[in-house]
C-alpha cells in the first residue's frame, strides 16, 4: 500500500468517525427535545385555555393561540375574584416560610455537621424517617397542634406548619454540603479572630450558597404549591392562599375554566422569577479545599 | 514576640492518650522545630497551643499568662495550615486582611500592612486573585502573608511545605528562614522532614509516641542522640544499628557481635565502668552513621568482614549495601570507590562518632568524645 492509498483510507475512517459522532449527538438532542415537549405541553395547553373565550376546556382546536383569543379571563380573575388577596397571602406565607425554614436548617445542619453530641445519629435518622411519612398522615397531628396553639386562620400558623415540614430535607441537604467544607477553613478563621458563630456567618454560609439556594427553592415551591395543610388550617376566605382560592373557582355545576387557567398561569410567575434569580447562586465556581490547583 | 511554655501537657481522646506529660519551654524569638513520625502528636500539640484543641491536663503559657481558657482569637497567635486553608470566596487581599478587618483596624493601616507583607513575599501581582487561581507555591505564600500581617506574638506552622514539590520546598525553606531573621518572632514549626528540622530551627524537639524524646540544638541532637529512636529518626540515610554486647575489664570498652569486635572510646559513666569490672558483657546496640563507615578492599581476604551486595551511585557519593554476618550495613563512600557487588571488603568505623545504646532501655550510653585514629573492626576472636 503506497502513501496516497494509506491517506485515503485514513480520510475515510476519519469521515466515518465524525459521522458516528454527529449521529450520536443528534440522537441525544432528539431525546431531549421530546422530553422538553412532554413537560411543556400541559403548560401550553393551560395557556391556550386561558386565552380562549368562554369556559371551554375541551376543544378540538389544537392551535396555541385560539380563534378569538383575549385576556378577558385574566381581567375577570383580577377584578371579579379575590385573586390578588390570595396571591398576597401566599406570598407572605411563602417568603416567611422560606426565610425561616432556611435559617433554621442552616443552623441545625451546622450543628449536625460539626459537633458530636448525644443523639446526633438518632436525630439524623429521625429527620430522614420523618421524610418517609406521607404528608397526609402528618395532617391531623399538625392541625391539632396548630389548633392548641390558637393559630388557626393565622399566617403564623401556616408559616410554622410549612417551615417545619420542609426542615428535614433542608437540613440533610445543607449538612451534606457543610461536610465537604474543610474544617481547617473555620479553624483559620478562629485563629484569625472570629468566634465560631462569626466563622459560620463569614466562611461557611458564603461558601454554601448553592446548597442554601436549593434549600430555599425547595421551601419556596413547597409552601407556594401546598394545598392540604392550607385547607385545614385556613377556613376564613380572607386568609386563603391561591391554591385554596383557585378551587373556589371550581363551581359545583360550572367550573370557570378560563379563569382557572388564567390564575394558574399568573401564579407560576413568582416561582419562575425565583427560579431564574436563584440559578445564579446554584452555579458555584468556587473550588473548596485549596491545596492542589 | 513572646515565650511559650507547655507544662505537663496531657491529651486524651476518649480513652486513647495521644500526648503524655509533655513539657517544653520556648524562648522569645526562638525558632522551635517539632519533628517526629506521622501520628506522633505534633499537630495535636500545635493545635493545643493555638487553642483549637483543649488540654486534658497541664498548662499552656504564652508570654507569661496561662491561656488554657482563652479561645484562639484571644491568644494572639497566627497559624499556617498544612492545606493552607485560604478562604476560597475571598481574594488574596481579602484573605490577608481578614484578621485585621475583624479587629477593626483603620483602612489605611490595613492596606499598608497588606502591602508590606505582599512585598516581602512578592505576591503584589496576585492580590486581586482568588485562591483557586493560584499555584501551590503562591497559595503557600498567601497563607504565610495572612499570618504575618497580623503581627502575632507567636507563629505556628503545621507542615507548611509538605504539599510542595522538592524544588519549591527548598526555596520556601530558605524564605521562611529569612522571614524569621527579619520578623524576629517566636516560631513553632511542625515537620516530619529531616532537612527542615536540621536547617531551620535554633532548637528541635523530637517527638515520638506522644512524648518528647530529646530537645536541643540540631547539631546536638544529631551528634548525641539521646536514645535509639532519635538516632534512627534524625539523619539521612538512617544510622546503622548493630546488635551485640559490650564489656570493659579495665582496658577500655569493647563491643562484639557474632562477626566483629570494635574498640570503643572510654565510657563516661564511672559507676557503669566499675560495674562492668565483673566481666559480664552487657547487651547493647552500636549505632554508626553510613558516613562514618569506612570501607577498604582488603588483602588478605580473611580480614574481610563484609560482602558488597548492592552499589548505588548518588553522584559524588556511593551507597554501599553491605552484608556482615547476619546483619546489614549501609556505607556512604566516595564515588571513586571501585567495589562491585560480591566483593569482600573490610570495614572500619570513625571512633569519635560511635553511638552506644542500652539494649533494654534504648537509652544512650555516653562515650567520651575523642578523635583517635580510625578504628578497624576486627573479626571476633
Ligand atoms: N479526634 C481524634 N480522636 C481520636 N484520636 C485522634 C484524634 N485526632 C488525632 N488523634 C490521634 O492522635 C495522634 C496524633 O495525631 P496528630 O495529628 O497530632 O499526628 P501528627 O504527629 O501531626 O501526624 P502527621 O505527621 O501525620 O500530621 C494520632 O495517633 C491520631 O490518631
Ligand atoms: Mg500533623
Amino acid at each position: 500500500m503506497n502513501e496516497t492509498d494509506a491517506r485515503a483510507v485514513y480520510q475515510k475512517a476519519l469521515k466515518a468517525h465524525r459521522f458516528r459522532e454527529r449521529a450520536a449527538l443528534a440522537a441525544v438532542h432528539v431525546g431531549l427535545v421530546f422530553y422538553v415537549l412532554l413537560s411543556v405541553y400541559p403548560l401550553l395547553r393551560i395557556f391556550s385555555v386561558s386565552l380562549r373565550p368562554g369556559d371551554r376546556i375541551i376543544s378540538t382546536d389544537l392551535s396555541l393561540i385560539p380563534a378569538g383569543a383575549s385576556f378577558l379571563s385574566y381581567m375577570k380573575v383580577l377584578h371579579e375574584t379575590n385573586f390578588l388577596f390570595w396571591l398576597w397571602n401566599s406570598l407572605i406565607i411563602t417568603c416567611a416560610t422560606s426565610a425561616i425554614g432556611v435559617s433554621l436548617a442552616a443552623a441545625a445542619a451546622y450543628a449536625f455537621s460539626r459537633f458530636r453530641f448525644p443523639g446526633h445519629k438518632t436525630g439524623l435518622t429521625l429527620l430522614l424517617g420523618n421524610e418517609m411519612i406521607p404528608a397526609a398522615m402528618l395532617l391531623l397531628p399538625l392541625f391539632l397542634m396548630i389548633m392548641k396553639l390558637g393559630l388557626i386562620n393565622t399566617y403564623l400558623g401556616m408559616i410554622i406548619a410549612y417551615s417545619v415540614t420542609s426542615l428535614p430535607f433542608s437540613i440533610w441537604i445543607l449538612k451534606g454540603y457543610y461536610d465537604t467544607i474543610p474544617k481547617s477553613l473555620e479553624e483559620a478563621a478562629l485563629v484569625d479572630g472570629t468566634t465560631r458563630f462569626g466563622a459560620f456567618i463569614r466562611i461557611i454560609l458564603p461558601l454554601s450558597t448553592p446548597a442554601l439556594a436549593i434549600a430555599f427553592l425547595f421551601n419556596f415551591t413547597q409552601a407556594w404549591n401546598e394545598y392540604l395543610v392550607a385547607r385545614v388550617v385556613l377556613t376564613d376566605a380572607r386568609m386563603y392562599t391561591w391554591t385554596l382560592g383557585l378551587f373556589e373557582l371550581q363551581g359545583q355545576y360550572l367550573t370557570q375554566w378560563g379563569m382557572f387557567a388564567a390564575a394558574s398561569i399568573l401564579v407560576t410567575i413568582p416561582v419562575l422569577g425565583v427560579f431564574l434569580y436563584s440559578s445564579k447562586w446554584l452555579i458555584s465556581g468556587l473550588t473548596l479545599g485549596g491545596v492542589k490547583g | 514576640m513572646a515565650s511559650v511554655s507547655l507544662r505537663k501537657i496531657t491529651k486524651r481522646y476518649k480513652d486513647t492518650e495521644v500526648l503524655h506529660d509533655v513539657s517544653l519551654d520556648i524562648a522569645d524569638r526562638e525558632f522551635m522545630i517539632l519533628v517526629g513520625p506521622s501520628g506522633c502528636g505534633k499537630s495535636t500539640l500545635l493545635r493545643m497551643i493555638a487553642g483549637l484543641e483543649e488540654c486534658t491536663e497541664g498548662e499552656i503559657v504564652i508570654d507569661g499568662a496561662i491561656v488554657n481558657h482563652l479561645p484562639p482569637r484571644e491568644r494572639e497567635i497566627a497559624m499556617v495550615f498544612q492545606d493552607y486553608a485560604l478562604y476560597p470566596h475571598m481574594t488574596v487581599e481579602q484573605n490577608m486582611s481578614f484578621g485585621l478587618r475583624l479587629r477593626k483596624l483603620p483602612k489605611s493601616q490595613i492596606d499598608a500592612r497588606v502591602k508590606d507583607a505582599a512585598n516581602i513575599l512578592q505576591i503584589q501581582p496576585l492580590l486581586k486573585r482568588k485562591p483557586s487561581q493560584l499555584s501551590g507555591g503562591q497559595r503557600q505564600r498567601v497563607a504565610i502573608g495572612r499570618a504575618i500581617v497580623r503581627k502575632p506574638k507567636v507563629f505556628l506552622f503545621d507542615e507548611p511545605l509538605s504539599n510542595l514539590d522538592a524544588k519549591l520546598r527548598e526555596e520556601m525553606r530558605i524564605e521562611i528562614a529569612k522571614l524569621h531573621q527579619r520578623l524576629q518572632t517566636t516560631i513553632i514549626y511542625v515537620t516530619h522532614d529531616q532537612v527542615e528540622a536540621m536547617t531551620l530551627g535554633s532548637r528541635m524537639a523530637v517527638v515520638n509516641g506522644g512524648r518528647i524524646q530529646q530537645m536541643g540544638p540540631p547539631e546536638e541532637v544529631f551528634c548525641r542522640p539521646a536514645n535509639r529512636f532519635v538516632a534512627g529518626f534524625i539523619g539521612s540515610p538512617t544510622m546503622n544499628f548493630v546488635r551485640g554486647a559490650f564489656s570493659d575489664i579495665g582496658e577500655g570498652p569493647r563491643f562484639k557481635d557474632d562477626v566483629m569486635s570494635v574498640d570503643l572510646p572510654p565510657l563516661v559513666d564511672g559507676e557503669l565502668r566499675k560495674a562492668l569490672l565483673d566481666g559480664k558483657p552487657r547487651p547493647a546496640v552500636l549505632g554508626v552513621r553510613p558516613d562514618d563507615v569506612y570501607v577498604m578492599q582488603t588483602e588478605p581476604k580473611d580480614a574481610a568482614l563484609a560482602t558488597v551486595e548492592v552499589v548505588e551511585l548518588l553522584g559524588h557519593r556511593k551507597n554501599l549495601h553491605l552484608k556482615a554476618g547476619k546483619g546489614k550495613l549501609l556505607a556512604t563512600v566516595d564515588a571513586s570507590f571501585a567495589g562491585a557487588p560480591g566483593d569482600r571488603v573490610s570495614i572500619a568505623f570513625n571512633p569519635g562518632r560511635l553511638h552506644l545504646f542500652d539494649e533494654a532501655t534504648q537509652e544512650r550510653i555516653a562515650l567520651e568524645a575523642r578523635t583517635a585514629p580510625r578504628q578497624g573492626a576486627q573479626p571476633t576472636a
